[in-house]
C-alpha cells in the first residue's frame, strides 16, 4: 500500500516560495497500476519525485507499506531507493558508456548482489522485456527509442522493487511503440505484482490503468 | 563492474578530452619531474663542493701572496699548532720555489707571451726566477710545489687530478724525485724513469700527471722535505692547506687558527667563495622548487577544473545513479578513480618527458646560470688578476674556487626520483578530485526529475 497523507513541497525561487504539491492526500493499493495526469507545471513530476524519495516533502508523509520514507535518513533513503522503488524516465537516462546488460547490472551492484547473480538476473530482465542477443551488449547509443526504455524498464525491474515510479515512460516514443511500452509495464505489474504509478499526458493511457489521479496547480483535484 | 572500473572507463568516454587533459597533465607533471630532478643534481654538486672546498682554509705567512709580498715562512711547528685547532682534520703544507736557468735544465712549458712579458716588466726583480726580461727572449719559470700530498687537486688547481703514467711519491718522503705536468713532460721530453736536474741535484720523473689545466700541467711537484732541503729552506713552508670536518665549523676553526698563529700568518677561508661560487647553483635550486611547486598546483588545477567541468556535465547521470540506489560514497569513488586515471596517465606521458628532458633542462639551468655568474665575475676586473697571475703561494689555492666546475652537475633520474613523481601526481589527482567530491554530494536525485 502507498499512502500519501496531506503532502505539501514549496520551492524557493526568486520571486518568493513556489508550492508545487499542495495539500495531497492519497492511496494506491499493492499491486495496482495508478496514472497522474495534469498539465505542465501542475506538480505530477514532483508528486513522483516525493514518491520515490527523491526529495522530501514539506510537510505530510509518504508510507509505503506502513513505513513513513519520509523519515529516513540517508543510508536508508538509498536502500529504500535501491530495492523499493523503480524509476522509469521519460528520456530513458540510461549510462551512455555502459551497455546494456551494464545498465540493468548497475542498480543490483548498489544492493550488493553478487556478480554472477547481476549478470544472470539482467540477462533474464533484458530477455523478458525483447532485448535480447548482441543487444545486450550494445550500447544505448546504438539501441532504439523503443528499445533503450525497455532496457530502462529492465533497469528499474532488477531489485524486485514494491513500485515502480514511470515519468511519461511513453513521452518520447511515437504512439505504437508508446503502446507496446504500456503494455509491457502493465503486463510486469501483473505477473510480479508490483505497484506502478506513471505520470502521463496521453488520456488513452490512463484511461487503461486501475486507478487515475489529476493534478491541476498542485492539487488534486479528481481521483 | 563497480565504481573503480565505471570510473576507469568513463577516463576514455570523450577522446578528444581525454587527450587534451592527459597531454596538459603529462607537460605539467613532465615540467614537475624535471624540476625534481634539476633539484636533486644541484642540490647533490652542491654537497659535494660544500664538502670539498667548503671545508678549506688557506694560511700563508702574513703579507705574501705567491711571489708578491713579503713576510717570513711558516715552519713545521705553526702547521702543528694548527693541527691542534679543533675541528681540523688535515694539514697539509706546501713549500713554493721557481726553476730557472740558473738551477735548472728544465724549459717553461708555457710561452711567455704578452702577459707574461708584461708580468716580467713590473717585477723588477724577477731574475730570481726566471730569465730577465729582453725582448723576445724572455722564458717563464718552471713552478716548483712542494708537498706530501702530490695528488691533491687543491695544491694543483685542477678539478681533478690523474695521473696518466708512473707512481706518486710516499708521503714523507725526501727522494730526489718528481711528478711532473704532462705539458712539463712533453715540452722537455721526459717520460717515467727520465731525470732533470734541479738544484744541481740529479732529479728522477716517477710520475706524470694531468690537472685539467695549462698552468697546472707545466709544474713540477716534489716531497717537501727535498725541496726544503735542495732550495735550502729548511723548515720553511710557503703555505698550507687546513681542512675542517664541515663547513659549519669553519668559522670557528679560522677565528682559533688566527689565535694560535697570531699576527706572522694570513688565514683565509674558502666559504665565502664558495658560497659565490654556489649562488648561481642556489638559484637553481630555488627557481627549480617554485618552478616544481608551481607544475604541481597547475597540474592539481587542471585536475580540479576538469573534473568540475565532468561533474557539471553528468549531474542528470550522477541523479540516474542516486535515484537507482548508489551512495554519494560510491559515485565519488567513480570519480575519483576517473580523476586518478587522468592523472596516472598523464603521469606516464609526464615521466617520459621528464626522462627525456631533465638532463637537458638540468643543463640548461645550469649553463645559463653558471654563464651568467661568469659574465659577472668578469666584470669583477683586473682585482682578479694577482689570483691566477700568481703561480705561487696560495694562489693556486685560491683558483680551485673557480675551478670547481659548477657546469659539472649530473642529473640521475632514479626509482625514488620517479616514485616520488608518480606519489605527487596521485596526491594531484585526490586534491583536484576533492572540490568535485563536494559537487556530487551535493546533487540531489531530484536534479533527475527536474531536467527531464
Amino acid at each position: 500500500m502507498l499512502e500519501v497523507k496531506k503532502v505539501t513541497k514549496q520551492f524557493s525561487s526568486g520571486s518568493g516560495d513556489v508550492t508545487a504539491v499542495k495539500d495531497i492526500s492519497l492511496q494506491i493499493p499493492a499491486g495496482k497500476f495508478a496514472s497522474i495526469i495534469g498539465k505542465s507545471g501542475s506538480g505530477k513530476s514532483t508528486l513522483l519525485s516525493l514518491l520515490g524519495a527523491l526529495d522530501k516533502p514539506t510537510s505530510g508523509s509518504i508510507e509505503v507499506d506502513g513505513q513513513d520514507i519520509t523519515r529516513l535518513g540517508d543510508r536508508a533513503l538509498n536502500t529504500y531507493r535501491g530495492k523499493q522503488i523503480g524509476f522509469v524516465f521519460q528520456s530513458y537516462n540510461l549510462v551512455p558508456n555502459l551497455t546494456a546488460l551494464e545498465n540493468v547490472m548497475l542498480p543490483l551492484e548498489f544492493t550488493r548482489v553478487a556478480r554472477r547473480e547481476r549478470v544472470g538476473r539482467a540477462k533474464s530482465l533484458l530477455d523478458q522485456v525483447g532485448i535480447t542477443g548482441d543487444k545486450q551488449q550494445r550500447k544505448p547509443s546504438r539501441l532504439s527509442g523503443g528499445e533503450q526504455q525497455r532496457v530502462a524498464i529492465a533497469r528499474a525491474l532488477a531489485n524486485q522493487p514494491k513500485v515502480i515510479l514511470a515519468d511519461e515512460p511513453t513521452g518520447n516514443l511515437d504512439s505504437q511503440t508508446g503502446k507496446m511500452i504500456f503494455d509491457l509495464l502493465h503486463s510486469l505489474a501483473r505477473s510480479q505484482n508490483t505497484t506502478i504509478v506513471a505520470v502521463t499526458h496521453d488520456l488513452s493511457i490512463a484511461g487503461k490503468t486501475d486507478m487515475t489521479f489529476t493534478l491541476s496547480d498542485g492539487k488534486l483535484v479528481k481521483q | 563492474m563497480n565504481s573503480l572500473t565505471r570510473g576507469i572507463r568513463n577516463t576514455f568516454r570523450n577522446s578528444i578530452r581525454t587527450v587534451s587533459i592527459v597531454l596538459i597533465l603529462g607537460l605539467s607533471i613532465g615540467l614537475s619531474l624535471s624540476m625534481l630532478v634539476a633539484r636533486q643534481a644541484v642540490e647533490n654538486k652542491i654537497s659535494t663542493v660544500k664538502s670539498t672546498i667548503g671545508t678549506s682554509i688557506t694560511v700563508s705567512p702574513a703579507g705574501a701572496r705567491g711571489f708578491d709580498g713579503g713576510g717570513e715562512p711558516l715552519t713545521q711547528a705553526d702547521l702543528d699548532k694548527a693541527k691542534s685547532v679543533a675541528h681540523v682534520t688535515s694539514v697539509s703544507g706546501t713549500l713554493q720555489d721557481r726553476l730557472s736557468s740558473d738551477n735548472t735544465n728544465l724549459q717553461s712549458a708555457i710561452d711567455p707571451g704578452t702577459l707574461g712579458r708584461r708580468f716580467g716588466r713590473s717585477n723588477s726583480g724577477f731574475g730570481a726566477g726566471g730569465q730577465a726580461p729582453n725582448g723576445g727572449t724572455f722564458k717563464l719559470p718552471v713552478m716548483l710545489i712542494g708537498t706530501d700530498d702530490p695528488a691533491s687537486a687543491q695544491v694543483l688547481s685542477g678539478s681533478s687530478v690523474k695521473l696518466t703514467s708512473g707512481t706518486l711519491y710516499a708521503a714523507g718522503s725526501s727522494d730526489k724525485v718528481a711528478v711532473i705536468g704532462k705539458e712539463l713532460a712533453t715540452k722537455n721530453n721526459l717520460s717515467v724513469g727520465s731525470t732533470f736536474t734541479a738544484y744541481a741535484s740529479t732529479i728522477t720523473v716517477v710520475g706524470i700527471y694531468d690537472a685539467g689545466n695549462t698552468f697546472s700541467n707545466g709544474t713540477v711537484v716534489m716531497p717537501l722535505k727535498t725541496v726544503q732541503t735542495l732550495s735550502s729552506q729548511a723548515n720553511a713552508i710557503t703555505s698550507a692547506i687546513i681542512k675542517v670536518d664541515s663547513i659549519d665549523t669553519i668559522d670557528g676553526a679560522v677565528n682559533n687558527l688566527k689565535t694560535q698563529l697570531g699576527s706572522k700568518a694570513d688565514v683565509v677561508s674558502q666559504k665565502d667563495t664558495a658560497t659565490q661560487a654556489l649562488a648561481p647553483l642556489q638559484n637553481i635550486k630555488n627557481v627549480s622548487l617554485f618552478s616544481l611547486i608551481g607544475a604541481m598546483v597547475a597540474g592539481a588545477i587542471i585536475i580540479l577544473l576538469t573534473m568540475v567541468m565532468i561533474v557539471r556535465e553528468r549531474r542528470r547521470e550522477i541523479g540516474v545513479l542516486k535515484a537507482i540506489g548508489a551512495s554519494n560514497v560510491k559515485i565519488m569513488w567513480q570519480f575519483m578513480a576517473e580523476a586518478v586515471s587522468f592523472t596516472v596517465i598523464g603521469a606516464v606521458l609526464g615521466i617520459a618527458i621528464g626522462l627525456a628532458g631533465g638532463k637537458p633542462i638540468t643543463n640548461m639551468l645550469v649553463t645559463n646560470s653558471s654563464n651568467a655568474s661568469s659574465a659577472v665575475s668578469q666584470t669583477a676586473g683586473p682585482g682578479q688578476g694577482p689570483v691566477t697571475a700568481q703561480a705561487g703561494g696560495g694562489g693556486l689555492f685560491r683558483r680551485a674556487a673557480s675551478n670547481l666546475n659548477l657546469k659539472d652537475v649530473h642529473a640521475v633520474i632514479s626509482w625514488h626520483l620517479l616514485l616520488y613523481g608518480f606519489a605527487a601526481a596521485v596526491l594531484i589527482a585526490l586534491v583536484g578530485s576533492a572540490v568535485p567530491s563536494l559537487l556530487i554530494a551535493k546533487i540531489r536525485p531530484a536534479e533527475v526529475m527536474r531536467t527531464e
